[in-house]
């Protein structure tokens, strides 16, 4: 070792990636509170519809997380992420209908995203950039036609009548047939997710993730193995999707196909270029503003997609980082303002 | 500083070749890097010098020949299993982070001196790499910059950041590829002053263009000139070959 630096090192708490990550955790306070806010209303009123709705857009932002580590972080376009999001709902459902017990699902969806995710990651990254996406893609198209051929597995209808589960910690349990009840575990569910990420992405793998998005090349010659650093990401991402499906049958009662289909995916990545690539929060803000246009736009209209369609459009070419953009950037100038002595 | 291991030298290199299509890029090479000395290799441009290095540093396959580390074969072995053998380069076109902080490049440069488990453990926690990359900032004057995006950077401190991360690691030798590349003269004078500084703990190897410097910083020199080895020896000796000055210099 070289002796120390003479001057006082710079503080890692000014690290701008760091400060960044915090800028995000405020704005998930922000969704926190709000989503509280509407719950208790929610619950107040005797609402089911929109808690539900807002339920399954939490459930679709675990999702779009996933996507965003592996395409805002690590630089990978996944166009076939659903097929995770698909793995967890079917492993979770089939679970269910055995053994009606949340933590078995949980388990099971923890497993399956797991091992599948790494076979998945083995063939993926084989390849890089396009090739990449498009395998991603193909697999799970495969698996979503597999599916939707297979009887044992419902076919093309999936598979009905999942039952009500207690969920329960300790002494503490309520049934997911309570709207109120559902949403607010979820909302909880997808925010240790969130969490989790968000502390992978401050370790030094995270960070090795970060630099490879920028230059994979030169990770090699800092003593990394890109391809596997990259395998990491996918399998985490891969098990991050497989999570957010396990709540799918919970909340619907059913699993169907069409959670593997290249719409879920794909809406999974406009989910999150327009909420922010690469803020982790921008997936949740994203996953909700894109149910709120479905449901609002949708009742009036069936073309809601045109409006999503141009939005994306929109925040592509005007917002490259996002709508988050428009926001974080402030937040992160209040909070390095602050730590300066 | 680096305990020897069996005595051998701490990069030898047999009979390395390649070839793109036709062109013998790198053909039949072969030289020893002794321990703390530096060595620099000149040659026109498209000798086959970076070429070299990609073959030595793992970024191309040999397909002929061999390198050994400290007499360890490491023949074909991808970047990442050199560098944690004690090989590390730096590249003749700055290849960094843009989007990165000064500090986050260096931090993560250091990063494999930490123990295996902080891999699990917030940046925070990483002491070690922390600890040096505020030296690499100070011993590279970049402290002022330590927060600046590398992309943010001049093009002299993107050289001397070059420099940095691939000595952040502690390497047993060291690879510079044309570090003063597009430097000023006043730059290129400090940074010839920092890479003979470097030598007194790490060996170092360099692509050099600029004579003066390379006949001031050198105690082995290696010419090259279509992908061969065309003399080597010290420097003096090595300007007095006729078929150096022939070949190189342009004048008999
Ligand atoms: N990856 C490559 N593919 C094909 N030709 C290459 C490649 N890299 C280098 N070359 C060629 O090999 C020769 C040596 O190049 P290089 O090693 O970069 O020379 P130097 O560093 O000595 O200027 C040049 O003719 C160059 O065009
Ligand atoms: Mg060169």
């Amino acid at each position: 070792m070289r002796e120390p630096a003479p001057t006082e090192t710079p503080a890692p708490a000014r690290d701008p990636l760091t400060t960044a990550m915090r800028a995000s955790h405020v704005l998930a306070g922000v969704l926190v509170v709000g989503a509280l806010a509407f719950a208790a209303f929610g619950a107040a009123v005797g609402d089911t519809f929109y808690l539900r709705l807002a339920t399954e857009a939490l459930i679709f932002a675990g999702l779009a997380l996933a996507v965003d580590i592996l395409l805002g972080y690590t630089g990978l376009l996944s166009l076939g992420q659903a097929l995770y999001f698909g793995l967890g709902a079917y492993v979770s459902a089939l679970t269910l209908m055995a053994v009606p017990s949340f933590w078995a699902a949980f388990g099971a969806a923890l497993l399956a995203g797991t091992v599948v995710g790494l076979v998945g990651g083995v063939i993926a990254n084989r390849v890089r950039g396009v090739y990449f996406a498009l395998i991603t893609f193909g697999m799970a198209q495969v698996v979503g036609k597999v599916v939707y051929n297979t009887r044992a597995l419902g076919a093309s209808d999936g598979l009905i009548g999942v039952p009500v589960v207690d969920i329960g910690f300790g002494p503490w349990s309520f049934s997911s047939a309570s709207p109120a009840g559902l949403f607010l575990f979820v909302l909880g569910y997808v925010m240790v997710l969130y969490a989790v990420a968000a502390y992978i992405l401050d370790t030094p793998l995270g960070r090795l993730l970060i630099a490879m998005r920028a230059n994979e090349g030169r990770v090699a010659f800092l003593g990394y193995r890109p391809v596997t650093a990259r395998l990491i990401a996918y399998v985490i991402a891969a098990v991050v999707a497989s999570l957010s499906g396990a709540l799918y049958p919970m909340l619907r009662g059913f699993v169907s196909p069409e959670l593997l289909f290249f719409t879920t995916s794909g809406n999974a990545v406009i989910t999150v270029i327009t909420g922010g690539a690469g803020t982790l929060v921008g997936a949740l803000y994203g996953s909700l503003l894109l149910t709120v246009i479905k449901s609002y736009v949708g009742s009036w209209t069936e073309h809601h997609l045109i409006v999503i369609g141009l939005l994306f459009m929109a925040v592509v070419i005007f917002l490259p980082r996002g709508l988050i953009g428009l926001v974080r950037p402030k937040i992160e100038r209040m909070l390095s303002r602050e730590r300066k002595p | 500083m680096t305990a020897h291991r069996n005595g051998a030298p701490v990069l030898e290199v047999k009979n390395l070749s390649i070839r793109f299509g036709g062109l013998r890029a790198v053909d039949d090479v072969s030289f020893t890097v002794e321990r703390q000395r530096i060595t620099t290799v000149i040659g026109p441009n498209g000798a086959g010098k970076s070429t070299l290095f990609n073959l030595v540093s793992g970024a191309l396959r040999p397909r002929d020949g061999q390198v050994l580390l400290e007499g360890v074969d490491l023949t074909g072995a991808p970047p990442h299993r050199l560098q944690r053998a004690g090989l590390a380069r730096s590249f003749q076109i700055t290849n960094l982070f843009p989007d990165l902080s000064v500090f986050e490049t260096l931090r993560l440069a250091s990063q494999i001196l930490e123990p295996p488990l902080r891999a699990w453990q917030p940046v925070r926690r990483s002491t070690i790499a922390i600890a040096r990359a505020g030296a690499l900032l100070e011993r590279f004057d970049l402290a002022a910059k330590a927060g600046h995006k590398v992309a943010a950077l001049s093009h002299g401190e993107q050289r001397r950041l070059e420099i940095a991360v691939a000595l952040a690691g502690e390497p047993k030798i060291l690879l510079l590829d044309e570090p003063t590349q597009g430097m000023s003269h006043g730059d290129t004078e400090e940074t010839a002053a920092l890479i003979r500084d470097l030598a007194a703990d790490v060996t170092v190897m360099l692509i050099e263009h600029d004579i003066g410097l390379v006949m001031s910083l050198s105690d082995h020199v290696v010419v090259m000139h279509q992908g061969r080895v065309l003399a080597e020896g010290p420097p003096a000796a090595v300007r007095a070959d006729p078929a150096v000055q022939t070949a190189y210099f342009g004048h008999a």
